[in-house]
């Protein structure tokens, strides 16, 4: 049982790193590249959208932001071997976490739909920002850094890192999981008055998942605006950014390991697919209201939350038919009709 | 510290909510190794003043002080780290979590424990003593929204005790709780005051009070009206003339 998790995971990172060896066509590898992509990001707002419950949808502004300074770095510059953008990730995170740590620190004096409003506000002031700082951004000219690798494997260099970030960003939630920061956060996410009064350090710790997980953010920005090669206001700072990492948790299951990550592999992995067949279309926009409209009706929690609860009650029947004698039950038969509910 | 000094005093504590006083005034104070109770008719102040003793609400006028130290309005969490905690009216568990995690979390941890193990061997154990204290632990792995309301008590009340606490703010422990459960709690204020736990229990059931706790404190309009043993206090017309009126 408990190896069950290390194993899936050795599998999974094993498959994708021999995937490219298989010779899989550029447009397979393309849509792979933006799958990862999706599925870090994904991962990272689960830490504070998912665990800690504070819908963040600003985490597109950190996208930009990541975007922007690898941008700002590089355009312009000779790239010479052309790995110094992914050189500088760990700048790049340390940037977006610096950032984000006072818009943490402001922001999550609100909770719920008030916290997401300010959150999304900030996306805005960034995606202004982007477009009227000339001197810094280039306005809506946009900046050009493109990447001198051969056509021919042009995808893996990106590919190969944004597998390590993806390692990353599941890592640090093996690691919340099983940790005190994790039980924090689910008590904060559960009843944060409660939590706070039972000495569990509410503020630090929100404050520590928002950081990181914007960190994680604005290094999936950097690399996708190196595998761009151009960036503009209006794709490097975009709400679609935020809406679609937080549909991928939802549609996955907040809160656990793999939800975000099988949400970004059906939605994003979706999403490439109808590009390819029906052409660069919006069609895909219909299709993701409609996704999220049928989350909300059949699956509030997710794919795998409500898989893992038919799991779990199963396996508790059984312990309880098991169990000599039953003691749950003979508890709740103790209990009698006292209960209000 | 001197014998006289009480482990909890409150002085003069005010609050109003728009024109009403919930608490208007009060003044009282509770000896270490007691079982203090607290009595009053409904919208007497006495939930308002154990929110004000634990920082939950801030007070617009008046002191509390616990163990000697000035701690009016200091934030619930450090409170409760330093050794005062409560439970609520409606127990307040964290439903998605296990039993055991339930007690866990609630352990007080400073920061670098923050990234020690979710639940250390060392966690379980002390969780499990409790746990069976509380005749919980064939539940322990159960979430705590599996259990019954009775139950959720119980563990809310097991889970501050996972911080050793000097004082325990108790709101209507035995509220829709059944009697056999009411015994256990019963039992186990009783083991914990043996061990040197103070209690300030605010309660309806005046058999429980008057079987448990000493001394009563009786409160009406937001301020104490009446301190004795509970003799006294069933004695008191005022204790009459608060619940029903003169």
């Amino acid at each position: 049982m408990r190896a069950a998790g290390p194993i899936r995971g050795v599998v999974f990172f094993g498959l994708l790193l021999a995937l490219p060896a298989f010779g899989l066509q550029h447009w397979a590898l393309n849509m792979l590249v933006f799958v990862l992509m999706y599925a870090t990001m994904a991962s990272a707002w689960n830490l504070i959208g998912g665990f800690a419950g504070y819908p963040s949808l600003g985490h597109a502004a950190f996208f930009g932001i990541g975007a922007y300074a690898v941008a700002i770095m590089f355009s312009g510059r000779p790239l010479g071997s052309g790995y110094g953008p992914f050189l500088v990730l760990p700048l790049i995170g340390l940037l977006g976490a610096v950032i984000g740590w006072p818009i943490a620190a402001v922001s999550m004096r609100t909770r719920a739909d008030v916290f997401a409003i300010v959150t999304i506000t900030f996306l805005f002031v960034v995606q202004t920002l982007a477009f009227n700082l000339h001197g810094v951004t280039n306005g809506s000219q946009g900046m050009a850094l493109v990447p001198p690798f051969p056509a021919a494997t042009f995808e893996r260099p990106f590919y190969y890192v944004l597998v390590g970030l993806l390692a990353l960003a599941m890592g640090v939630t093996v690691a919340a999981m099983r940790s005190k920061f994790g039980l924090s956060l689910a008590s904060i996410r559960a009843d944060e008055d409660k939590a706070r009064g039972i000495g569990v350090h509410v503020t630090g710790v929100k404050v520590l998942a928002f950081t990181v997980s914007v960190g994680i953010t604005a290094m999936v920005g950097a690399v996708w605006a190196y595998y761009e090669s151009f960036i503009y206001p209006q794709f490097a700072v975009d709400p679609l950014v935020t809406i679609s990492i937080v549909l991928m948790t939802f549609l996955g299951g907040r809160a656990t390991l793999w939800g975000p990550v099988l949400g970004a592999f059906i939605l994003e992995g979706g999403q490439q697919s109808l590009a390819y067949t029906l052409g660069a279309i919006n069609v895909y926009l219909i299709a993701y209201a409609a996704v999220f409209l049928a989350v909300i009706l059949l699956l509030p929690r997710g794919i795998l939350p409500t898989i893992q609860d038919r799991l779990r009650r199963r396996s508790l029947r059984r312990d309880a038919a098991a169990a000599e004698p039953p003691i749950p039950a003979a508890v709740v038969a103790a209990q009698g009709g006292a209960g209000h509910e | 510290m001197s014998e006289r000094t009480p482990l909890l005093a409150v002085e003069g504590l005010t609050k109003s909510f728009g024109g009403v006083r919930g608490v208007d005034g009060c003044s009282l104070e509770v000896a270490e190794g007691t079982i203090t109770a607290v009595i009053g008719p409904n919208g007497s102040g006495k939930t308002t003043m154990f929110n004000l003793v634990t920082g939950y609400l801030r007070p617009d006028a008046g002191r509390v002080w616990f163990a000697g130290r000035d701690v009016t309005g200091h934030d619930p969490g450090r409170l409760y780290r330093q050794g005062l905690t409560r439970t609520f009216q409606q127990a307040r568990v964290f439903a998605h979590l296990t039993v055991e995690e339930n007690l866990v979390v609630a352990g007080g941890y400073g920061w670098r424990q923050v990234f020690t193990r979710r639940v250390r061997p060392s966690d379980a154990e002390r969780a499990a003593g409790l746990l069976a204290d509380f005749r919980l632990a064939g539940v322990s792995r159960l979430r705590a929204s599996e259990l019954s309301y009775g139950q959720r008590k119980l563990l809310e009340f097991a889970a501050v005790m996972m911080s050793s606490p000097r004082l325990v703010l108790l709101d209507e422990p035995t509220a829709g709780v059944n009697p056999v459960l009411v015994e256990t709690i019963e039992r186990y204020i009783r083991q914990r005051h043996g061990a040197g736990t103070t209690f300030l229990v605010v309660e309806h059931d005046l058999n429980f009070v008057m079987r448990l706790c000493d001394p009563v404190i009786l409160m009406d309009t937001g301020r104490p009206i009446f301190t004795g043993t509970p003799a006294q206090v069933q004695a008191s017309p005022l204790v009459l003339e608060a619940y029903l009126g003169a």
